[in-house]
């Protein structure tokens, strides 16, 4: 039986992990993959927590969380895409035309 | 004329409101003052009605030919007040309890007032309902039985003229509109409604003066009416408010339940808000010194001048001045309220100046519809020292002598309401057919340039022959206006110069003023009323034009003949029936008196002074003033015309009097001061030039430096200041990211340390 403690403490570290890899990466895939780390980490405190309290409900939460995920991911993708085909590039120090 | 043809079957639509109305008289359950709020529901629904589709069916031949451009959507949404409103008469008339009934239609407002202590009182309503007592049986039926006859006109008049084509929905809306304020002033049962309608009034006569908004001189005499008026609606307002506050109600029936005399109320005050009432009825009705407007109100299209600046709108001013004087007077043998003599004085100089006045401006106007313009302004100054002296009569305790000035005020606001809407028609149809000569002889040279007023008298002369029935038309209305004794007027004129002299006689040395001037300006009125008609109808031909003038306009004639016999025989009629004492309230049913009394009672009554005061009237009247006018305009109409019986004895007895001629007169100083309308208006534009322009000027300075000037402070400093702030946006992802997880860093450390 795994301590539902370790399971958010795991979700800290990749929560960090993924902070860091979105602060610090230009390519825009790499900053994507980060952001769904710390999504994933979120997830992992849902089941902690549903673990510790026995309540079926954080369950479900993971669940649709990975769904939304999936979805978030597909227009990720796409809005990336079409970045390419305009600029050539998915290097975020190009993406700055919300500038002043 | 494109056509004469009977067009009689586009008045089909006529026979739903007759089928609707005699539907209500016969269903079990619904009593005539229920029905009352027809009269002003039917013009508010037909204005939409007509606006939109004139709108949507500009230009289409069906909407032009068969509907009259809306023409007959207003006749027949002005047929149901008329219709309602004889039923309300008929319902009432003969009933001996037939006074003062109020319908409490629905509340309107409820609200609570603050009271000094600040507490709030038990709360109060404002209402709709329905005032009906004789003034209010009288004056429906004059708007209605006007609206109605004046809209019928219209169609020809308006239809007929290229210039309005495709614009006569804007007409026939504003119209009914008007019918609509007119119908609720008279109705309302409070001094509330009776300023809302008022003010609609004002904003149709507004935009109906403006009519041909494209020429400049009707939109400056537009601006002009408005404005004037609401010189006098501002002093209305102050009064009501003050009378508001004396009374904590503006219902009629809680006002005049309450009467002053119990020395519950301040006199003084009571003095102050009826005299900033008078003010408003002032502007209203074109009195001194707020007369400016209504000659230049002429601009509009001539029903407008006939309906609203005759016949209806100018006497709402009479009408609010009638509605003052139950606070003078609850029966027989009280002693009045301190400090309302000097009101009465007041009304009954204000009316004698303006009588005397704009008669003598008449004298000289060449304009047909600016003479009658000016004789409006003199016969309703006439009612305004009527209601003076009644309100004098009343409070000092002449019951008897007050209810003649009242009732005799009040019929010859019929009798007036009825011969000058009936005159400017004839006036229009003049204009029109005139108009229509000259467009008809100078279509073939195409002379352009060539000017032409189908208004000047001037270019007239000798139309008896071409337009027998408006001459027969204008004849009789001249009659009625001068008093002529029998016609119409006649009957009220004298009662309000004998009574205005009586009150005089009853030792009040200042009312001698208003009753000489009253006296001087029946002379007066059958000068410029004789001098109209000789110029328009009698003697030879001024102007080629008058040759080719025919009277075969749709639509025009029937209103006429309608109002001349109103006009020729209500007089008698009313008066055997003893409609003056109705209309004071004296008794509550018409009922039938015997003509030797009546005719005793109007040329020799009891009193010897006031029998000398009469005979002076119909001598300086009927005699005078006609004789002199034929000595200047008369004479025989040339040997191949000929015109009906009706009118040929007085265009041959034009003739006999003799030639004067007034060339030197009308060359002199006085004549011009008349011409140039006493300077009054060139002193009010001095006036504002001197006082309201610079005073705009200021303001335009104040706007535009100060107000404008801070707005733009604050604005060129906020573009500064996020100048600066927008630097922050750098627009690189990292960079919100950062900023997003230190903001969240924040928060949470904010709730943690907070939680703890």
């Amino acid at each position: 039986m795994i301590e539902p403690s370790w399971i958010a403490g795991l979700g800290v570290i990749l929560f960090g992990i993924g902070l860091l890899g979105a602060f610090l990466h230009k390519n825009a895939i790499v900053v994507l993959m980060c952001i769904e780390l710390m999504l994933n980490a979120a997830n992992l405190n849902f089941v902690s927590a549903a673990m510790h309290y026995g309540d079926v409900s954080g369950w479900v939460f993971t669940a649709i969380a990975i769904a939304i995920a999936a979805a978030e991911v597909a227009i990720g993708l796409a809005i990336l895409l079409s970045m390419y085909s305009t600029q050539e590039t998915i290097s975020l120090e190009a993406a700055d035309i919300l500038k002043n | 004329m494109v056509n004469s043809t009977n067009e009689y079957n586009l008045l089909a639509p006529l026979l739903f409101p007759i089928a609707l109305i005699l539907g209500l008289i016969i269903a079990p359950g619904i009593n005539s003052s229920d029905a009352s709020i027809l009269i002003v529901l039917s013009p508010l629904v037909a204005f939409p009605i007509i606006l939109i589709s004139g709108q949507i069916y500009n230009g289409n031949d069906k909407w032009k030919n068969n509907l009259k451009e809306g023409g007959i959507i207003a006749v027949s949404a002005l047929l149901i007040p008329l219709l309602v409103s004889i039923w309300i008469i008929g319902d009432n008339i003969s009933h001996t309890d037939g006074h003062s009934i109020i319908t409490w239609l629905s509340d309107w407002i409820e609200f609570q007032v603050l009271e000094e202590n600040y507490v709030l009182d038990q709360g109060r309503t404002l209402g709709i309902g329905v005032w009906i007592d004789s003034i209010t049986l009288m004056l429906i039926f004059v708007a209605s039985f006007l609206c109605f006859l004046i809209c019928w006109f219209s169609m020809g008049y308006m239809n007929t003229d290229p210039i309005n084509e495709n614009r006569n929905h804007r007409f026939y809306a504003e119209f009914v509109l008007f019918a609509m304020g007119m119908f609720g002033m008279v109705l309302a049962d409070n001094f509330l409604w009776l300023f809302i309608f008022w003010e609609i009034m004002g904003l149709c006569s507004y935009l109906l003066i403006g009519f041909y908004f494209w020429k400049e001189s009707a939109a400056k005499a537009a601006k002009k009416a408005f404005l004037t008026t609401r010189v006098g609606d501002v002093f209305l307002m102050i009064g009501l408010f003050i009378l508001y506050d004396i009374y904590d109600s503006l219902e009629f029936s809680v006002i005049f339940d309450d009467p002053s005399l119990q020395g519950t109320v301040d006199s003084t005050k009571l003095f102050w808000a009826l005299l900033l009432m008078f003010v408003g009825a002032v502007g209203k009705s074109a009195q001194f010194p707020l007369h400016v407007w209504l000659p230049d109100a002429m601009e509009g299209p001539t029903p407008v001048s006939a309906l609203i600046h005759a016949a209806t709108m100018v006497n709402a001013g009479l009408y609010l001045v009638a509605r003052m004087v139950p606070f003078v007077v609850t029966g027989d043998g009280y002693n009045g309220v301190e400090g309302l003599d000097d009101l009465g004085l007041i009304i009954a100089w204000i009316g004698g100046i303006t009588a005397f006045m704009a008669a003598s401006i008449a004298f000289v106007q060449n304009d047909i519809k600016k003479v009658l313009a000016y004789s409006t302004m003199s016969q309703l100054a006439y009612i305004f020292t009527g209601l003076g002296a009644a309100i004098w009569l009343y409070n000092n305790n002449h019951y008897y002598a007050g209810t003649i000035a009242f009732g005799a005020s009040m019929f010859h606001l019929f009798n007036h309401a009825m011969a000058k809407g009936m005159l400017f028609m004839a006036s229009g149809s003049v204009i029109h057919e005139v108009h229509h000569a000259h467009d008809h002889i100078h279509h073939e040279n195409e002379d352009s340039d060539h000017h032409f007023d189908p208004q000047d008298m001037r270019n007239m002369g000798g139309l008896a022959s071409k337009l027998p029935i408006t001459a027969t038309a204008m004849m009789i209305g001249s009659m009625s206006i001068i008093g002529i004794p029998l016609i119409g007027g006649f009957w009220s004129k004298e009662g309000i110069i004998a009574e205005t002299w009586a009150s005089f006689f009853y030792s009040e040395p200042i009312m001698l003023g208003p009753a000489i001037l009253v006296l001087l300006t029946a002379g007066m009125t059958g000068f410029y009323m004789s001098r109209m008609w000789f110029m328009t109808f009698a003697g030879a031909p001024k102007s080629e034009v008058v040759n080719h003038v025919k009277e075969n306009t749709p639509w025009i004639k029937e209103p006429l003949v309608i109002l001349t016999l109103i006009s020729a025989f209500s007089g008698i009629l009313l008066s055997l029936f003893g409609v003056v004492d109705y209309l004071a309230g004296k008794s509550d049913h018409l009922s039938y008196k015997e003509i030797i009394y009546t005719l005793e009672h109007a040329f020799i009554p009891e009193d010897g002074k006031l029998m000398i005061i009469g005979w002076t009237t119909m001598f300086l009247s009927s005699i005078i003033g006609p004789i002199y006018a034929s000595r200047v305009h008369g004479g025989p109409l040339n040997d191949d015309q000929k015109s009906n019986f009706l009118i040929s004895w007085l265009v041959n007895l034009s003739g006999k009097f003799g030639k004067q001629d007034v060339s030197d007169l009308s060359k002199s100083s006085l004549a011009n001061a008349l011409q140039e309308r006493l300077y009054i208006d060139d002193f009010y534009d001095w006036l504002i030039s001197k006082t309201v322009i610079p005073f705009s000027h200021f303001s335009a300075w104040f706007d535009k430096n100060i107000i404008d000037g801070i707005i733009k402070q604050i604005e060129s400093r906020s573009i500064l200041s996020s100048l600066q702030i927008r630097k922050i946006t750098t627009g690189k992802a990292r960079d919100y990211i950062l900023m997003t997880a230190v903001g969240m860093l924040s928060i949470f450390i904010l709730a943690w340390g907070a939680s703890r």
